[in-house]
């Protein structure tokens, strides 16, 4: 075994030309990748560009492709990956702004579709607090977890072939507010994520779930989004 | 619905990577790849349908297909048939997994499920197999 790591990342050059930059960066200097990236940036080449912020995998910030899957480059501990070659890449299916930033508006624009806020009926104007058993609170709480990091729209094979495609975790925020027995607002989200963009696009890879860093389980929220969609079509159906 | 950046589209080869990836996206890459089969084998067989009234120097002549394919002393075609039946035997019953989830079914049971449909269509596979051989002439 080599006393350093060599870090290959995905870089572009000034005529938009890819290549990978390779950095030795010594072994105990660094334990998670986003440690390996600052030592970089600190020692050997400050023009790299990385988007980081909390070092503690709540922020979402570091998000990027590491060893061909996408992770948190600040949970992701170097020894796990069992190779001295790291490979970094930008998240795909976003638009790189420079080196691993990635431009993640268009995930912000998609998740803001499917209103991710308690919609009332009663314009606020209920005269006691809003209760909540544990059973009604353990039915969305694994939903809340998420951080927006978007790496499960990294991973999802349709949000790859159909940019258009909503994509696991506005779906799953979307399942987190419907879950919750405090939102009136299911029939105002199923409007969006039973349309053409939206549930029926998934085709149930389950690699949302397998790379969330936090646990959320986006392809489970989809499929009883689908199960509620229903529901609710034959319930205006038949007038109810 | 916001607008889509076709910049950072893979298309249709984002279906395929399934290298170092978990059980259910082997199973989605190969519902599709069996799907693009069953697909291509339907129009393949429209084709040579609708043909068969109009056998000729224009028309498509069945028998003059399977024996074009048929070659050696091995019924290359019954191999093909045998690939058909494989995929159609693992889409369908993949496909009726995927079904149950859409309705909120088993959804914590996922890969057990996928387990227990594609051996029962396997075990079918078997059988459609043995009654194919039989029916072509084949004694065991």
């Amino acid at each position: 075994m080599s006393d350093e790591f060599e870090f290959e990342i995905k870089r572009k050059d000034g005529s938009g030309k890819t290549y990978f930059q390779k950095y030795n960066v010594p072994k105990d200097k660094v334990s998670t990748v986003l440690e390996g990236l600052l030592y970089i940036k600190e020692n050997l080449d400050q023009t790299l560009s990385f988007r980081y912020s909390c070092r503690m995998e709540i922020c979402g910030s570091c998000g990027m492709e590491i060893q061909g899957k996408p992770r948190m480059a600040c949970s992701t501990i170097i020894e796990d990956l069992k190779s001295d070659k790291i490979r970094i890449e930008p998240l795909k299916h976003y638009k790189v702004i420079r080196d691993l930033v990635v431009d993640i508006d268009p995930f912000f624009d998609k998740y803001k579709e499917v209103k991710p806020y308690v919609i009332r009926d009663d314009d606020g104007k209920y005269d006691k607090e809003l209760s909540q058993t544990p059973e009604q609170f353990h039915e969305y709480a694994n939903y809340a977890m998420c951080i927006k990091c978007g790496l499960c729209m990294a991973a999802c094979p349709i949000e790859g072939s159909d940019p258009s495609y909503l994509g696991p975790a506005p779906l799953a925020a979307a399942w987190r507010y419907i879950a919750d027995n405090r939102d009136k607002g299911a029939k105002y989200r199923v409007e969006v994520v039973d349309g053409e963009n939206g549930t029926a696009r998934c085709h149930f890879a389950g690699e949302c779930t397998e790379v969330c860093p936090k646990g959320v389980n986006p392809s489970f929220a989809i499929q009883k989004l689908r199960k509620t969609a229903l529901k609710i079509e034959l319930a205006s159906i038949f007038g109810r | 619905m916001v607008e889509a950046n076709k910049e950072i589209r893979e298309g249709i080869w984002s279906w395929a990577k399934f290298y170092r990836k978990g059980w259910d996206y082997f199973a989605f890459t190969m519902h599709r790849i069996s799907g693009i089969v069953i697909l291509f084998y339907l129009y393949l067989h429209y084709i040579v349908l609708s043909n068969l009234l109009h056998p000729g120097p224009n028309g498509i002549d069945y028998n003059k297909i399977v024996t074009s394919i048929t070659v050696g002393p091995y019924d290359s075609f019954l191999v093909l048939d045998f690939l058909l039946a494989l995929v159609i035997f693992y889409h369908g019953a993949n496909g009726v997994r995927l079904a149950l989830n859409e309705f909120g079914i088993g959804l914590n049971k996922n890969k057990a499920l996928f387990i227990i449909f594609e051996v029962i269509s396997m075990i079918l596979l078997g059988l459609f197999d043995y009654y194919a051989l039989q029916f072509a002439g084949v004694k065991f």
